[in-house]
């Protein structure tokens, strides 16, 4: 997705700002520029990387304010003119989000003279703020971008510069993540805190409908009726450095290996073995309030929609609720029918992911009470739910979710025991039974991680491959999505993930010798059925890969490759599942040298709908 | 100064333990070996560190990281097949760079005090300096012949007492070192030794130094001796309950520390140095007693009892266990009434050779699966992935990825 920077202070501003656009680089993009007060405004940008954008910034250019983007492009090609910052005689703008009336605009900005050099909707906010600007005997930049953003319809986080007023940077935000960062004479404007980390953990985020200007010893902030708006700082506890490769080859590797430590991170402090109870003080739900929950809807997309299928047969089977699963960017242009007695539970690892904070936008307005899992402070999405669950997984920089995922399955996990406990659907012996299945992935999943030669050898195997099968029953479901998810993500292979019963519904017949199926087949209640669905596609020829646990004797007897797993609790196993195959995912993407951490066409989080 | 920490090596001879992780890792006071190296050296100010790794790698970046969270700058660089201390130094010589001077080598499976990196600081000269210490028994290590300061042989596993000095693996070098790597040859062994690189300087008439060090540098030749060490480091122990929960009803005596998230149960009597650490349950009425170090996310549950024992990471132990003298490794789970008899002066074979421990009860690798009513007798170890079914009484070794029924 996009993102925008901005820097003012005693430093040198360039490589702050490079620095900044390279922290953002994992939201993936296709054009970077800058802009900085060098005695007048210079714009440097290019189609291509940001190393490619330092390369056309001479060494000459000194500044102290600046301003920069990463472009993924919505509207308008790839090309160098649609890269921001975008300009207006004196003005340079650069914007996140998207301009729903641009056109509209662009007509009037054309008929008032104005010419376009792009074919972006940003290019409209630069001339209109200059149009602003020269209205009413000339408007300061602040005034200008108020009157500017009060005629935008749609989202967006901004950053403007002015060549009259360079000891200043103007930002106003809607919809679109925004956070300040406060140094000692330096600040700091980023989509996302990991721009500045390094500079400062001292933070405010803006949110929707305020407008202000950082300068190098003071930030304002007003809403727009020009109150001055007073905000308390933030403190972010994450490190930077942790988001660096440490030896790993890839993040996503080095996540991958995380997850002993990141899911113990998750339900640290939570989990009552004694007491077969799992605390969450932070849902705020009363015990009378949960036993009258008659539904409840889970919304997200992406990997969390998978991770939210299996969050579907938890809270039926431990919690006995009712619950659909809803595509973020589908519910909200169906007709859902709620009576606002539902509970409505989004998943989005980045917390800003538009199309999921719109669904649960207009899930609230209908009066439903809404949880928020996200693994990012701050993000929009924990400001607009009645309660947010933390997945504590720390920053994701691969831009397949690995770590974040097995965090939201842990946090579905614990959700779904302690509803069911305050409903009375299971027993504090049950519950006692899956806290310690719980309590024991970390050492299990350091177990799946120790067999990763095995899991590459199987890769390589089948890395020339041009289509995969991923298929599970029940819980093994959505690890078969998942799987088949990870793999066409990073390695390009065509890969599809199915309920397995469904094979005979169609998909059967593009079963030959050349697919390789993946057969989720742990134990559990559906384990006779899968090794019936292994045997067809046997009966066509195919490969079988099985995932299958340590206990199981039988299963080599049916297929021609096993990767093993510890034996978990039948509930447990899609988490250590689904760590082996996003191994098989890596090896696989590794053997076919494919750019791990930042696939092609794909953003991490995706704040545009 | 930048430092060059070899971790490159497994440490066979303290398996079980080590097939699962390399022997920098295996924890003393709840810290792998390699954090209290890399701490010595960040209290000397020498935080830009050269890690150079090969065996199960992923273990030790997962831990360390960048380094920013140990104060450290660390760089990682893999020797990938384990061909020789001098081939692993010379990995590490585009870190180095051409503008240091002189730079520091330490091994990352010795604990080492930061007294003693000070004292090879201050002592070094000439081309290049030998840290060495006084040893009654020598055996199984490198000696050092000296002439006051100036080093006139290194000799390997002597046969007869020649030197109580032994060479600790830690030296202060020059960049002239990396040629005179490249020139060493290999050794009949069929490895690239620093040792005979600097036999090479000696013999060439170079200016090899050596520095005594009278503080802290211990060795756990073999995995019983990570007892002895972890009993040593955790002399030094303060205590901490801020970041865990006591229950009402608990005793605590001497020093206890506890990690986030972890709670002591009432009725439980624990005697320290005990180190306990984030995310454990322990009790209600456990007992546990010096010198005892608990890992992360591990539960003990009712009337067990351990003692002078490491604990690593996941484990669960059972309701009336009596542990004691021994090393538990990682996702090790135990049923109920699971007993480890100690013996003393055991003669504990490994690799066909008989080697003597002190006092021991067993070393369990990582991710064995143990029933309940199982009674391991003094010295026999339980090796990775393995299960035993209840109520066995186990007698001798069990190799890995057993059943014992």
């Amino acid at each position: 997705m996009c993102g925008i920077v901005a820097y003012i202070g005693d430093g040198q501003a360039i490589p702050v700002l490079i620095d900044s656009l390279k922290m953002l680089e994992y939201r993936g993009y296709d054009s970077a520029g800058v802009t900085i007060f060098n005695d007048t405004l210079e714009t440097y940008k290019v189609a291509g990387r940001i190393k490619e954008l330092e390369k056309v910034i001479p060494e000459s250019v000194k500044g102290n304010v600046g301003i920069g983007h990463t472009r993924w492009a919505t509207h308008g090609k790839p090309e160098t003119r649609n890269a921001h910052p975008h300009l207006s005689s004196n003005i340079s703008v650069v914007h996140n989000g998207i301009i729903e009336n641009y056109l509209e605009l662009k007509e009037r900005l054309i008929g008032l003279g104005y010419e376009f050099q792009s074919d972006t909707d940003t290019e409209v906010i630069a001339h209109l703020l200059h149009f602003n600007m020269n209205q009413e005997g000339g408007r300061s930049l602040l005034e200008g971008l108020k009157e500017t953003v009060k005629e935008l319809n749609g989202s967006y986080a901004i950053g403007a510069m002015c060549n009259e007023n360079a000891d200043m940077i103007a930002f106003a935000r809607k919809d679109s993540p925004l956070v300040i960062g406060i140094g000692k004479g330096n600040n700091y404007a980023a989509s996302d805190v990991t721009a500045f980390l390094k500079h400062t953990k001292e933070v405010i985020f803006i949110n929707d409908n305020e407008i202000g200007l950082l300068r190098p010893d003071s930030i304002e902030i007003y809403d727009m009726e020009g109150n001055s708006v007073s905000r308390d700082t933030e403190t972010i506890e994450w490190d930077l450095e942790a988001a660096e490769k440490a030896g790993y080859e890839h993040f996503m590797l080095k996540e991958i290996h995380e997850q002993p430590t990141s899911i113990q991170n998750t339900f640290a402090g939570k989990l009552s073995e004694l007491e077969g109870n799992v605390t969450l003080e932070e849902l705020y739900l009363s015990k009378e309030e949960i036993k009258r929950l008659k539904r409840a809807t889970i919304i997200a997309c992406g990997t969390s929609w998978n991770a939210g299928i299996l969050g579907k047969y938890l809270f039926e089977k431990l919690a006995g609720i009712h619950t659909d699963i809803e595509t973020a960017s589908e519910f909200r242009y169906s007709n859902p029918v709620l009576c606002g007695e539902e509970l409505t539970i989004a998943i989005t690892q980045s917390g800003e992911t538009a199309d999921t904070l719109a669904a649960v936008r207009s899930s609230t307005s209908y009066g439903c009470r809404s949880i928020a899992i996200t693994n990012v402070v701050g993000s929009t999405i924990t400001r607009e739910s009645d309660s947010v669950l933390y997945t504590r997984a720390g920053p994701e920089i691969g831009v397949a979710a690995t770590k974040t995922f097995t965090a939201q399955l842990i946090v579905l996990y614990m959700l779904a025991i302690n509803l069911g406990r305050a409903r009375g659907v299971i027993s504090a012996d049950e519950a006692k039974d899956l806290i310690v299945a719980i309590k024991r992935l970390p050492g299990q999943i350091q177990k799946v991680l120790s067999r990763k030669d095995t899991i590459n050898e199987c890769a390589v195997q089948f890395a020339d491959k041009r289509d995969y099968f991923f298929i599970g029953r029940y819980l093994n479901f959505p690890v078969a999505l998942e799987g088949a998810l990870k793999l066409k993500e990073i390695s390009y292979i065509h890969a599809e993930g199915y309920a397995a019963g469904e094979l005979k519904h169609g998909p059967l017949a593009l079963i030959t010798d050349e697919t390789p199926v993946v057969a989720i087949a742990t134990k559990g209640h559906t384990y006779e059925k899968i090794l019936s669905n292994i045997k067809e596609v046997k009966a066509r020829n195919a490969t079988v890969i099985a995932v299958a646990d340590d206990d199981d004797t039988e299963i080599e007897k049916y297929v021609d490759v096993v990767i093993r797993v510890p034996s978990t609790h039948e509930l447990l196993a899609p988490v250590l599942s689904s760590v082996a195959l996003q191994l098989l995912s890596y090896y696989t993407a590794l053997a076919k040298d494919c750019s791990i951490d930042k696939p092609r066409n794909l953003a991490k989080s995706v704040t545009v709908e | 100064m930048k430092a060059v920490i070899l971790a490159a090596g497994e440490g066979k001879r303290c398996r079980p333990l080590t097939l699962t992780r390399a022997k920098v890792m295996l924890p003393v006071a709840n810290k792998p070996i390699l954090e209290h190296v890399i701490n010595s050296l960040v209290r000397n100010d020498i935080k830009d560190i050269i890690l150079v790794v090969g065996y199960k790698k992923e273990r030790i970046m997962d831990h360390f990281e960048d380094g920013v969270a140990f104060g450290a700058n660390i760089e990682y660089i893999e020797q990938k097949a384990q061909i020789g201390t001098a081939h692993a130094i010379l990995q590490a010589r585009k870190f180095i760079g051409e503008e240091e001077e002189s730079f520091i080598v330490v091994n990352g499976d010795n604990i080492i005090g930061p007294d003693a990196i000070s004292d090879l600081i201050n002592g070094a000269e000439g081309d290049a300096t030998v840290l060495t210490c006084k040893k009654d028994d020598v055996t199984n290590y490198g000696v050092i012949v000296a002439k006051g300061k100036s080093v006139k042989e290194v000799i390997e596993k002597p046969k007869t007492l020649v030197s109580h000095l032994i060479n600790t693996g830690t030296y202060l070098f020059r960049q002239g070192i990396f040629e005179l790597i490249e020139q060493t040859a290999i050794s009949t062994s069929g490895e690239y030794a620093i040792t005979d690189t600097l036999q090479l300087m000696i013999d060439n008439d170079m200016d090899v130094t050596m520095t005594i060090t009278n503080t802290e540098w211990l060795d756990a030749v073999y995995s019983w001796n990570l007892l002895e060490a972890n009993t040593i480091v955790l002399g030094d122990l303060e205590t901490d309950l801020e970041k865990g929960k006591v229950e009402e009803g608990v005793d605590l005596k001497g020093n206890v520390s506890i990690g986030s998230n972890t709670i002591i149960r009432a009725g439980s009597y624990i005697v320290g140095p005990v180190v306990i650490g984030d995310n454990c349950d322990i009790g209600p009425n456990v007992v546990i007693l010096p010198s005892t170090c608990i890992g992360n996310n591990v539960s003990v549950a009712s009337f067990s009892y351990i003692k002078n024992s490491i604990i690593m990471n996941d484990v669960r132990i059972s309701t009336h266990s009596n542990i004691s003298n021994s090393v538990i490794g990682s996702n090790v789970s135990t049923g109920p009434n699971f007993i480890t008899e100690e013996g003393k002066d055991l003669l504990i074979q490994i690799e066909k050779e008989l080697h003597s421990a002190k006092k021991l009860g067993t070393i369990i690798g990582d991710d064995a699966d143990i029933g309940g009513n199982v009674l391991v007798r003094a010295g026999n170890m339980i090796f990775t992935n393995s299960r035993i079914s209840s109520g066995k009484t186990i007698a001798e070794d069990v190799p890995a990825d057993s059943i014992v029924i």
